[in-house]
């Protein structure tokens, strides 16, 4: 065995160009996939991240019926007692912060300009426990409790020319049907520049208390976002608040972000699929480099293979040879696929990848995307993954070319001109 | 003893759809440390009656025996091990590992054929490198020896496992013929000194004046059979 693994050490050595270029082919197709595997958990992971701390918290309380509309923001879904339903939570220590919020229909004035926007009323000593707006503001300050103020995504606030201390009229529509609406002149308190550009495009926010009256809502708010302290335990949180709930009698439904996100979810779910083919692409790459190269090496070695069955040497010891040898071409080359991967997963993990070279028109295009720089994720099983996938993948690639090397006739074999 | 034994043996090769005879009832019988030489024009069947006698190849019809073995009917798992053991190779182009030194080449077959104490191995190459002329060469890469001493290199190969039996191809054809002639008297002095078995094809007239023994061949036929005493 150590002869023959010496053979095939060797004989990689042998060809050196051709090597190189096999080589170079698993350790890019490998490397490539590598980074696109991190990049691509990455943005799963901080995608759903950046919903989560910016639209959807963990969990939403929200009247029967508010649900199957939640895309129209009605208000005729309300929860009545919010207040009663915190205190009632007040003892899960699993729960971080709970948040009464309301949100509606808007749009925002500035002179003659006019955009619509999503409205937000928020709890301002509560929200950053519960979202990350208060450590998003790039400029001014984050809103005080009752103040006639107003928070603008940067988006929104850079497309309407609005900056810090600028006034602005709010428009909140009760009905947008009927067309009733109120209108509040407020003043611009901070700018929100999130990591999640629907945000930064389209939301604005007030204090809780004035949207309630603005919108005659009294003290009824349209959802409780709920922000538990281990993402891990969301089935049983949300059980335990469902059963709570139910001791008040009342019909409330606990969505979690993955079905109030279920939209990117499946969006998710059909790149992954997507993503499949890249690390195929790869192997095939990485596959056609080994037969290649371990066929031609049958071909030269035509006469040596026919020697070596004339010295006795069993069809299983000639077949060991070339897999060895495109095993030790894999090894190396998934090794330097590792390099490649672990360095552009590092670079992405730690500086991200940003599209704003695009430009601002194609970054606008793509605001539907929850992030606005794609930061990758590196772990240890990917590069492991990458290692064993390399070295399996030449194993098996060089078994047809091994084939072929024990299908020859040794008489025939020796006899080869080349 | 009979080494070998060749008892009506006929050998046809199908090239297409035509049948090409190579061997049409061929019967002989090696003797233990013979130095024999099967000799012929091309085409007369000289390297298929190498072949067969190496376990390469199968008889279309009659029997081969080594050593009162039949080995006609064996498997070819079977050959192979007959081979490893019992027969030494020398090629017309040396057929030298290119990436394999010296010793490496000559120690394969021992590896090969099951000796593990390295120290032993490296013993049985180092003598037998020696005993060749090769005793500076031991770490030279083929590609940094002379055709004469690659092919002293493939003779040690050859007998460094001690086989029955050793067969050269036309082992001079690509060697000058002074490097030939010393290539020759090279065998036929481990012939004389280890009593090997030799069986060489030539139809050289150089090669054949050394042989004790020299069987032409003719259309696949044994044209004649004779011993011989010169050099």
């Amino acid at each position: 065995m150590k002869m023959l693994l010496k053979l095939a050490f060797r004989n990689v050595f042998r060809y050196r160009r051709r090597t190189v270029i096999t080589f170079s082919a698993i350790s890019y197709g490998l490397g490539l996939m590598a980074v696109g595997i991190c990049l691509y958990n990455g943005v799963n992971t901080h995608a759903m991240d950046s919903i989560i701390n910016t639209q959807t918290a963990h969990l939403k309380i929200l009247a029967p019926g508010y649900f199957e509309e939640k895309d129209e923001v009605p208000l005729e879904f309300t929860i009545d007692e919010p207040q009663r339903i915190k205190s009632l939570l007040k003892e899960n220590k699993d729960i971080k912060g709970i948040e009464s919020r309301i949100l509606f229909q808007a749009s925002i004035i500035s002179g003659m300009e006019e955009l619509p926007c999503l409205g937000v009323a928020i709890e301002p000593e509560v929200d950053p426990l519960v979202f990350d707006i208060k450590d998003s503001i790039k400029d001014g300050r984050f809103l005080e409790p009752s103040e006639p103020k107003i928070i603008l995504g940067s988006t929104l606030a850079r497309d309407l020319g609005l900056e810090v201390g600028d006034d602005c009229v709010l428009r909140m529509f009760l009905s947008t049907e009927d067309f009733i609406w109120n209108a509040l002149d407020l003043e611009i308190t901070g700018i929100a520049h999130t990591e999640n550009p629907t945000v930064n495009r389209q939301t604005v926010f007030i204090p809780l208390s004035l949207a309630q009256e603005a919108l005659s809502l009294d003290n009824r708010v349209t959802e409780l976002a709920v922000r538990i302290e281990d993402r891990n335990r969301l089935s049983d949180v949300r059980e335990s608040i469902q059963s709570r709930l139910a001791t008040l009698g009342t019909d409330y439904e606990v969505v979690s972000f993955k079905e109030y996100a279920s939209d990117f979810v499946e969006l998710m779910k059909m790149r992954s699929r997507v993503q499949v083919l890249i690390p195929l692409m790869m192997i095939l790459i990485a596959t056609l480099g080994i037969v290649n190269t371990m066929l031609m090496a049958v071909l030269e070695r035509t006469r040596e293979i026919g020697m070596l069955a004339a010295m006795g040497m069993r069809k299983m010891e000639v077949m060991l040879v070339f897999v060895f040898e495109g095993a030790i071409i894999g090894l190396f080359g998934s090794l330097a696929a590792c390099a490649i991967g672990g360095l552009g997963g590092w670079y992405l993990e730690a500086k991200g990848f940003s599209l704003s070279f695009l430009g601002e028109e194609i970054t606008d295009m793509l605001s539907f995307l929850p992030m606005e720089v794609f930061r990758g994720d590196l772990t240890a099983g990917t590069l492991l993954f990458t290692l064993v996938l390399g070295i399996v993948v030449s194993i098996l690639a060089s078994l047809y070319p091994a084939y072929k090397a024990v299908k020859l006739d040794p008489i025939q074999a020796l006899r080869h001109v080349g | 003893m009979s080494i070998a034994k060749l008892e009506n043996v006929h050998k046809v090769y199908h090239i297409g759809k035509i049948d090409f005879p190579a061997l049409r009832g061929i019967a002989f019988s090696i003797d233990e440390g013979e130095f024999l030489s099967i000799a012929g024009p091309s085409g007369s069947g000289k390297t298929t009656v190498l072949n067969l006698l190496g376990c390469l190849d199968k008889p279309s019809r009659g029997k081969i025996f080594l050593e009162d073995k039949d080995v006609t009917a064996l498997p070819t798992s079977k050959l192979a091990d007959v081979r490893r053991k019992n027969i030494g190779f020398v090629f017309q182009t040396f057929n030298l590992i290119p990436v394999l030194t010296a010793m490496e080449n000559v120690e394969f077959p021992l590896i090969l054929g099951g000796l593990h104490d390295s120290k032993e191995r490296h013993r049985l190459t180092e003598e037998i490198l020696t005993e060749v002329g090769l005793k500076d060469f031991f770490h030279r890469r083929p590609n940094e020896m002379s055709g004469g001493q690659q092919q002293r290199v493939a003779v040690a190969r050859a007998l460094v496992k001690r086989p029955k039996l050793v067969l050269a191809d036309e082992p001079t054809a690509n060697l000058d013929s002074v490097t030939g002639e010393e290539i020759l008297e090279l065998m036929l002095g481990l012939n004389q000194k280890t009593s090997t078995t030799f069986v060489f094809s030539t139809h050289d007239k150089m090669v054949m004046d050394f042989a004790r023994r020299i069987i032409r061949l003719r259309d696949g036929k044994i044209e004649s059979d004779q011993k011989v005493n010169t050099k």
